[in-house]
């Protein structure tokens, strides 16, 4: 299969994840809860992910909390942050992951930004948002919809210097662009596990700069008599038997982007939207595409988008049609009534795959009547 | 050399602690905390052989690591608190 749907998932993983996975399956027992040597591997893994997690984000190993997915991380930032009726700013790309949490805390959600590939556009709505009573602000880094990078930098400062708290998301940005916790100096930056970190489906991180609101409480393995959640990170969000396999392939798929460079990946994969832009674009079809783009790509052909992946499936090609849980990022292009079809890059897509994408997505669109 | 005990509110803490003392030549290992030592219940603590508990509780509040107690384990096995 060519798979181009790496917004989605990495399908495909490097090789040390499978086998992360499997060893800690079979060396690995519950992690904080022993003093015998497999509770002890099964801590040591732990640890461990904590620690390449945080030299590659910049942050302390216990400022590092093991969560489900990206969404379980965002609801416990978004939780610890916005009060019920809270004002809240979010971008105009935002992903159901953080609307959704909003509209059930009842926040009053001012949208910011609406222009695609636009950061003075972005940046000039944030400056003008961003007032006093807003209780935080939450935005992404890179748009799963659209690939737009956002000035999340720039935007950061704009909250500092306002002294508004704010949550970056970045479940498409993480293991292809720098994310520097420190710098930053958000509240909390969540990521998933399974994406440009590479690990397996079922984890994610969530960095904080303060404890934050438990969503779930029960056993740590620490403080036992205590009947409320330890105060100290990262045990307070983490309640319940650890995801180990998980999480040991997760360190696995961390220590390959270091190893590899965030660079190095960034290049690959922008090689391949380049590439199948200028494609897409010889086709008529329309394409969304801008300066501040990642590995992402949506396009519009002249046919229903869902069939046009149904048709791509067919010569076991993977993209992603539809909506893709962002209602708010097509309304803000425009494309919400359609939806959009998208293609994704990740470490391992070659020139053939996008190549033979392009030949398959013209012999598509050409046989239109 | 004296053997020490330092127990941690968490074994993150604890793992962090062995990583910084291992990686400055100090002799520590990791174990559940003796439950009469730590009174909120389960936890994990370092065991240490040094010459010089007072620099290597330094290290570990230079660095941010929460210490809540430490124990001077005695010739005659018993242990004292110490107050760093």
């Amino acid at each position: 299969m060519i798979y181009l749907d790496w917004g989605a998932t990495s399908f495909y993983k490097p090789a040390g994840v499978y086998r992360g996975v499997v060893e800690a399956m079979r060396t690995c027992a519950n992690p904080g809860r022993g003093g015998y040597s497999a509770a002890m591997e099964a801590a040591r893994q732990v640890y461990a992910c904590r620690e390449t997690a945080a030299r590659l984000f910049h942050c302390q190993p216990e400022q590092v909390v093991h969560t489900a997915s990206c969404t379980h991380g965002l609801n416990i930032a978004i939780r610890t942050l916005v009060k019920p009726g809270g004002k809240v700013v979010i971008s105009g790309f935002e992903h159901n992951a953080v609307t959704r949490p909003l509209h059930a805390l009842g926040a009053d959600i001012v949208v910011a930004g609406r222009k695609l590939f636009d950061w003075d556009d972005t940046l000039e709505a944030f400056d003008r948002c961003l007032k006093p009573g807003v209780q935080a602000a939450v935005f992404t880094h890179v748009s799963n919809v659209f690939g737009y990078v956002l000035p999340v930098e720039e935007i950061a400062g704009l909250c500092r210097q306002r002294g508004i708290p704010f949550i970056i998301d970045a479940a498409q940005s993480a293991g292809t662009l720098p994310v520097h916790f420190e710098k930053l100096g958000a509240d909390f930056i969540a990521m998933p596990g399974h994406k440009g970190l590479l690990g397996p489906q079922g984890t994610g991180l969530l960095l904080c700069a303060q404890p934050g609101q438990p969503l779930i409480c029960g056993g740590t393995g620490s403080a036992s008599l205590l009947q409320t959640m330890p105060e100290e990170l990262p045990e307070r969000l983490e309640a319940g038997t650890m995801n180990v396999p998980g999480i040991a392939g997760l360190d696995q798929g961390l220590r390959f982007v270091e190893k590899t460079g965030l660079s190095t990946l960034y290049r690959r994969e922008h090689r391949q939207l380049k590439r199948c832009v200028a494609g897409l674009k010889k086709m008529g079809v329309r394409v969304f595409s801008g300066k501040h783009q990642a590995a992402t790509v949506s396009f519009l052909p002249e046919m229903e988008c869902e069939e046009m992946a149904r048709l791509l499936a067919w010569r076991e090609i993977g993209v992603r049609a539809g909506l893709h849980c962002a209602p708010l990022a097509h309304e803000s292009a425009g494309t919400v009534e359609t939806g959009t079809v998208r293609v994704s890059f990740g470490w391992n897509t070659v020139d053939g795959d996008t190549d033979r994408f392009l030949r398959a997505a013209a012999a598509i669109v050409g046989s239109l009547p | 050399m004296k053997h020490y005990f330092i127990t941690f509110r968490s074994i993150t803490f604890a793992q962090r602690a062995e990583q910084l003392l291992s990686r400055s030549g100090v002799g520590c290992t990791l174990q559940r905390t003796p439950r009469w030592m730590e009174e909120q219940g389960c936890g994990y603590a370092l065991r240490i052989r040094t010459k010089d508990i007072r620099q290597a509780g330094e290290q570990l509040r230079q660095a941010k690591v929460p210490l809540r107690r430490v124990y001077w384990q005695k010739d005659d096995g018993m242990f004292e608190e110490v107050d760093l």
